[in-house]
């Protein structure tokens, strides 16, 4: 009798799972089998499509290589250390996860547009932050850095202090304890919320097109070609970049991530 | 040597201390106390990873209490071995190695691999070298990480309950390994564990810790027989702690509330006594039997039987409420049952007092 509760209890699970799964699967699969089978190279032989796809991987990695650099330092401070102010600054990080997009790009044309304080400061350098791919990567960097800052800083905290411990009466300073100790078992999570990150980027539209609608990456050109041309032309750019996240997502969480799921059970 | 003058150490609204204690070079010592008596935190402050909050902490004569921990030459190594996940035994061994004694070897360029090769085989791990820590049992690991905290030439070893997560087989070969490892490297080291077996075959000192306050530092047959307070006396098994006040005319005289009076050895310290007497020192006779002239004889009934290994806990009601350690043999030749009457005598060497705080 118990096995059967539970028998039914995992196919409830199981029904509920594969209702949300294909609510995910649908319309993307309906998108690719709308566009036909030519579709991958018509649009790759567009040059506006191909170099707006290439300026949309390539921004939404510059933005996740910044927010690495200074966002795993912070992550890490978040994990270790108790101090006034610390959960005001989670709540900050996690601002831009409940911001209208749209609110976000205004907010950033306040303070990096051409009136803006970052602006004018940085003005007589040449470097400007609208209609630029600086302001793409801004404008990314902003919304989808919640990602990996939360992500590495769970991760980082599921480390065992003691082991930094450890090395350091081993002769090893703090940062050589959290290079050589804490980031070799930290670096899956972190590579997990690096790549939510650059996901998020890449599907950014609303702080993008207020902060730089030219250049165009691939959200603001489906959008102009659907409000141009109709469903049929804004397929072939929006099938591509899905099919691009996907197989980036595919390949990090089945060959870089293979201990995530239940072989981490017990692993620090 | 390890020294503590006055520290305290807190962690949130727990604080431990102030401590004093030495640990003489190349002494074993054990910090004994029950768990959440404040031990690790005292180790944590030696070891640099925990900040002192008053007092000084001295390792071989050197003031190390502002020293960050990767320079105070201290070792380290926590019950579960905590051994790098990401990296080989070898590699786990090897970590301490550039800062050893000096030496900057490098990796595993030739001393650094010498050592490595002693040291594997000084603590039994050889066969172990090229395994993940994964996939090594509890002891083994214990023995990797001892190891690796010996490759950096530590001037004092800090070992915080590293035989609580080992099964009892693998205890005792540690144990070995352990003191005999620390004798042959001449190193001086402060054991912290809440374990009386364990703490008692290794420690050449005991110091005892409860509720954050060093309550006694001695040999520990010194310490088991003479407790300084009933929370140590309780603390290391005398489970026959009972009130009483010293005989006006005679010194070693105590009389318990009950009424019955108790001999002892010495002079009792004061007027108002704990008396202890550890149950191993309760000898149980069938009635009559106890020798004549026996002191301290106490007619009682038995009242409960607990079988621990190869001894059975006897609990007996009497005027002065006792438990006795007898062995299975002894108290199956006594035809020991509950309800049973029998005679209990204590020698007077065997009761420790201590004045009534």
């Amino acid at each position: 009798m118990r096995g059967r509760r539970l028998s039914l209890f995992w196919a409830a699970c199981a029904v509920a799972g594969a209702l949300l799964v294909a609510f995910v699967v649908l319309p993307a699969a309906s998108m690719i089998a709308g566009a036909g089978a030519g579709f991958l190279g018509e649009a790759l032989r567009q040059g506006d499509i191909r170099r707006s796809l290439w300026l949309t991987v390539s921004a939404a990695l510059i933005a996740t290589a910044i927010a690495f650099v200074v966002g795993v330092p912070l992550a890490y401070l978040l994990a270790r250390r108790d101090f006034v102010g610390k959960r005001a600054i989670e709540g900050i990080i996690d601002l831009p996860i409940v911001f209208p997009h749209t609110a976000a790009g205004i907010a950033l044309l306040m303070v990096w547009g051409r009136d803006g304080i970052m602006g004018r400061l940085l003005a007589p350098f040449g470097i400007s932050f609208t209609e630029t791919v600086a302001g793409i990567v801004l404008a990314m960097l902003f919304v989808s850095l919640p990602f990996l800052v939360d992500t590495s800083r769970e991760t980082f905290a599921l480390v065992d202090e003691r082991y930094e411990h450890v090395a350091r009466t081993l002769g090893s300073s703090p940062g050589g304890a959290f290079l050589r100790v804490t980031f070799p078992q930290a670096w899956r999570g972190v590579l997990a919320g690096a790549v939510l990150m650059w996901g998020r980027g890449i599907s950014e539209f609303g702080a993008v097109v207020i902060l730089a609608y030219n250049p165009k990456v691939i959200s603001v050109l489906t959008f102009e070609l659907f409000e141009g041309f109709g469903l049929r032309a804004a397929q072939p750019p929006a099938v591509l970049i899905v099919i691009v996240a996907f197989v980036v997502f595919l390949v990090v969480r089945t060959v870089l991530l293979p201990r995530r799921g239940r072989s981490r059970k017990g692993s620090a | 040597m390890i020294g503590l003058r006055g520290v305290e150490v807190a962690a949130g609204a727990f604080s431990v201390g102030p401590l004093d204690l030495d640990v003489p070079a190349g002494e074993y010592a054990v910090l004994l106390g029950p768990s959440g008596a404040g031990k690790t935190l005292v180790l944590e402050a030696l070891a640099g990873v925990r900040r002192v909050r008053a007092g000084r902490l001295f390792v071989d004569g050197a003031d190390v209490t502002r020293l960050p921990a990767e320079r105070r030459r201290v070792g380290l190594v926590f019950q579960d071995g905590l051994l790098f996940p990401h990296l080989s035994v070898a590699a786990n061994v090897a970590y301490g190695f550039h800062r050893g004694n000096g030496e900057r070897t490098g990796w595993l360029r030739r001393p650094s691999a010498e050592r490595l090769a002693q040291l594997a085989e000084e603590v039994g791990i050889t066969h172990l070298l090229k395994r993940r820590p994964q996939t090594l049992s509890g002891g083994e690991r214990q023995r990797v990480a001892l190891a690796r905290a010996l490759a950096a030439r530590p001037r004092a070893l800090l070992l915080d309950e590293p035989l609580s997560a080992v099964d009892v087989e693998a205890r005792e070969e540690l144990q070995e390994v352990l003191r005999s490892v620390c004798r042959r490297e001449g190193l001086t080291v402060l054991h912290v564990t809440h374990d009386r077996a364990e703490a008692f075959a290794l420690a050449d000192t005991c110091a005892l810790l409860v509720d954050g306050t060093l309550r006694q530092t001695g040999r520990p047959q010194d310490v088991l027989r003479w407790p300084a307070d009933e929370a140590v006396a309780r603390f290391l098994g005398a489970r026959n702690v009972v009130r009483a006040v010293r005989d006006e005319s005679d010194a070693r005289l105590a009389h318990l509330a009950t009424g019955v009076a108790l001999r002892v050895a010495d002079p009792l310290p004061a007027a108002a006594v704990d008396l202890v007497v550890r149950p191993e020192d309760v000898e149980v006779w069938p009635v009559g039997a106890a020798p004549p002239g026996a002191a301290n004889r106490l007619r009682a009934t038995v009242v409960r039987l607990v079988l621990q290994g190869g001894h059975v806990l006897v609990g007996a009601e009497s005027p002065a409420p006792m438990e006795a350690l007898v062995t299975a043999r002894r108290a199956e030749d006594l035809g020991l049952r509950v309800g049973a009457a029998v005679e209990l005598t204590v020698a007077p060497a065997c009761v420790h007092s201590i004045p009534t705080t």
